[in-house]
């Protein structure tokens, strides 16, 4: 999961990594200025993605009312689809050096990608190869420490220290959060060595969080902040508003199938409301967990049909037929017509039960869309 | 080099036997022909499961059956003992279709194995086939043909779709390696392409892909520098996903400009791919060039 500064930040600092004094607003009205840190300030609009800083999201504001003022104007705007709910307002560290750190699980090299440069800033990306020292190493303190050491003294004399301090503390918490990526640019250098994660780009391992106890209890109490991961972790399957305007609910099972469906939807002109991995072999005879997505996708405003598309290596359709129907019958909140499409074992059986409920089945996936259409003609 | 032939002959065992998943999909693989010869459950009292016997431990399975291969259906957080006590056993050749393996722990594994010298495909794998052989794994029976197509996919749902159409179109497929949809995983794409170009059996290669990692891509430098010259089909999902989610696979996730989707084809065009955009122009595409 792809943490918002904030809670990177304060992760971070439970770990013994210095970040400018800062808090979360989520009311710009609710700002009490004689709390904040002293000035000046930056004002941060608080979403999952990076290229913040070109989109306008990080401010700068030199008096109390320029951060209300910020804060006001970034709350509700949206980047990349995302709205900004909350932002950092933190102190701004001046007449800093400003280098850049990066821990990188690559999946390729079968190790961690370990990233040192004196330069940092917003253009990393764009900076020449040669300015970032890097190399693998092992998921394991030593290797990832050591390698730390030997980058950093490849760095000037008046960084490097710093750089190399910053960097062994940072390849711990990676360890300890399990992270994919732990990116931290700009990191202050100030005079005499003393150094802070002026941003922080923390991206963590969803599979890992039943063991992960602190980022557990960050998606318990924040869930409006990560949604996804917070009903992925509660109910156990994947779901994604990929449109809030959407007018195809879609009732999938597999990650890459209900991707490709989506994907041609959209190629056709068709507007998708949402992706789906159900995970047919786990609903164990079961309805609440298609009664749930029922309800959800029944909020979708504009929703206007419900398209099924399970492709079932060894669930039983007849059972998922029988549940299907059972669960439509106990989400009242889904007011739209069900269209079907099927394959696998079971099938005959299927065919009867949705038959009986008045539920249209195909088999070829082209004649279910064409179904669907016909649905939004109306 | 990597060989995940695999035949009827070739001595199986299932680790977790003794749960759902274990004993159903024992039953399922060796009623395709797979040659199941025993069990894993620690510390459990059950003595056989579908017939074959049940032991505390690869070793003492390997012992008794002459195991060479393993299919791990165990929780996602006891897979990598799993597979550390198989390949201590002398395994070599590892199927795990557990999905949600900590990402840490499959790189953990990934050493374990490419040090041992061991066969891993997983983690989050539907499983591997070679058709009218044996398949370790999930695959759905009613997509498994045999035939001159290679096919290795990221995705499971997908590629049974993919494998399904075509197998009604008559095209069947030589041998199918599901990589998974993790990021770490055993086998890449691009390991796979020195068995491809060299197996006698293959005559063109699907490649089913999706956004995130950088999968595609590697794969694409991989036909080039190998001078891969059999026909390489490929699909690719995820065209339409917004930027940082994860749409159900833990791989799937887009960072930036890296894997997006316009750079996998990109590159995958640039090595000589031909890249569909859609199932139907896929399946059309490839039984017109095979039958």
């Amino acid at each position: 999961m792809y943490l918002l500064e904030h809670d990177a930040k304060e992760l971070l600092a439970a770990r013994g990594i210095p970040v400018p004094a800062g808090s979360l607003v989520e009311n710009a009205d609710a700002i009490n200025t004689t709390t904040l840190p002293p000035g000046p300030w930056m004002v941060k609009g608080q979403i999952a993605a990076g290229g913040r800083g070109k989109a306008g999201l990080i401010r700068n504001a030199a008096t109390p009312r320029e951060v209300s003022e910020h804060a006001r104007a970034l709350l509700g705007t949206t980047l990349k689809g995302r709205a900004v709910e909350s932002v950092r307002v933190e102190q701004r560290i001046e007449a800093a050096h400003e280098a850049y750190i990066g821990f990188l699980l690559d999946a390729a090299a079968g190790g961690v990608r370990v990233m040192l440069s004196a330069s940092g800033g917003m253009d990393i990306e764009q900076a020449p190869r040669d300015l970032i020292q890097e190399e693998i190493a092992e998921p394991e303190a030593r290797s990832l420490t050591g390698c730390v050491h030997r980058l950093a003294l490849r760095l000037p004399a008046d960084i490097g220290p710093a750089v190399r301090d910053a960097g062994e503390r940072l390849a711990h918490a990676f360890l300890e959060l399990e992270a994919l990526l732990i990116e931290v640019n700009p990191l202050f250098v100030l005079d005499g060595g003393r150094w802070l994660a002026g941003d922080a780009r923390v991206i963590t391992d969803d599979n890992a969080l039943p063991r992960q106890k602190a980022l557990e209890s960050l998606v318990k109490d924040r869930v409006a902040a990560y949604p996804d991961v917070a009903r992925k972790h509660e109910h156990g399957f994947d779901y994604v508003v990929v449109d809030p305007d959407g007018e195809i609910g879609l009732l999938t099972t597999g990650a890459g199938l209900s991707m490709m469906l989506i994907d041609e939807l959209r190629a056709a002109g068709l507007k998708p409301y949402n992706f789906l991995d159900i995970r047919t072999g786990l609903l164990r005879g079961e309805t609440r967990r298609l009664a749930q997505v029922l309800k959800w996708i029944g909020e979708g405003k504009n929703v206007r049909v419900l398209l099924v598309n399970i492709f079932a290596g060894i669930t039983d359709l007849g059972e998922f037929a029988r549940l299907l129907v059972e669960a439509i019958g106990a989400a009242p909140q889904l007011k739209v017509p069900v269209v079907a499409r099927l394959v696998g074992f079971g099938l005959s059986t299927a065919r009867e039960v949705l038959a009986a409920a008045e539920i249209p089945l195909f088999v070829d996936l082209d004649d279910a869309l064409a179904a669907v259409r016909a649905h939004l003609r109306k | 080099m990597i060989n995940p032939r695999i035949d009827r002959t070739t001595p199986v065992i299932v680790q977790g036997i003794t749960g759902r998943a274990g004993r159903l999909h024992s039953g399922l693989m060796r009623q395709y022909g797979t040659k199941i010869v025993g069990g894993v459950s620690p510390g459990g009292k059950t003595r056989e499961v579908n017939g074959v016997p049940v032991f505390a431990d690869c070793a003492a399975a390997v012992a008794k059956t002459g195991a060479r291969a393993s299919v791990l259906l165990v929780g996602a957080m006891q897979l990598l003992a799993a597979m550390r006590d198989a390949v201590a056993a002398g395994i070599r050749y590892l199927v795990t279709p557990t999905e949600g393996m900590p990402v840490h722990d499959a790189l953990k594994a990934w050493r374990l194995c490419r040090e041992s010298g061991t066969l891993w495909v997983g983690a989050s794998t539907p499983g591997m086939a070679v058709p009218g052989e044996a398949k370790l794994g999930f695959l759905p029976d009613d997509s498994l043909t045999p035939g001159p197509l290679g096919l290795m996919s990221r995705s499971g749902t997908l590629s049974y779709e993919a494998g399904y159409r075509l197998a009604r179109r008559g095209v069947g497929t030589s041998v199918w390696v599901g990589v998974g949809g993790d990021p770490v995983k055993g086998t890449r794409f691009a390991d796979l392409v020195p068995f491809y170009a060299d197996d006698a059996r293959t005559g063109a290669l699907l490649v089913i892909g999706e956004i995130g990692g950088t999968d595609e891509e590697e794969l694409a430098q991989a036909l080039t520098a190998k001078r891969f010259t059999k026909p390489v089909f490929a699909l690719l999902a995820g065209r339409s996903a917004p930027e940082g989610v994860a749409m159900g696979h833990a791989g799937a996730l887009v960072h930036g400009s890296h894997g997006a989707f316009e750079a996998k084809r990109a590159a995958l065009e640039a090595a000589g791919v031909r890249v569909f955009a859609t199932l139907n122009e896929l399946v059309e595409g490839i039984a017109s060039r095979l039958r």
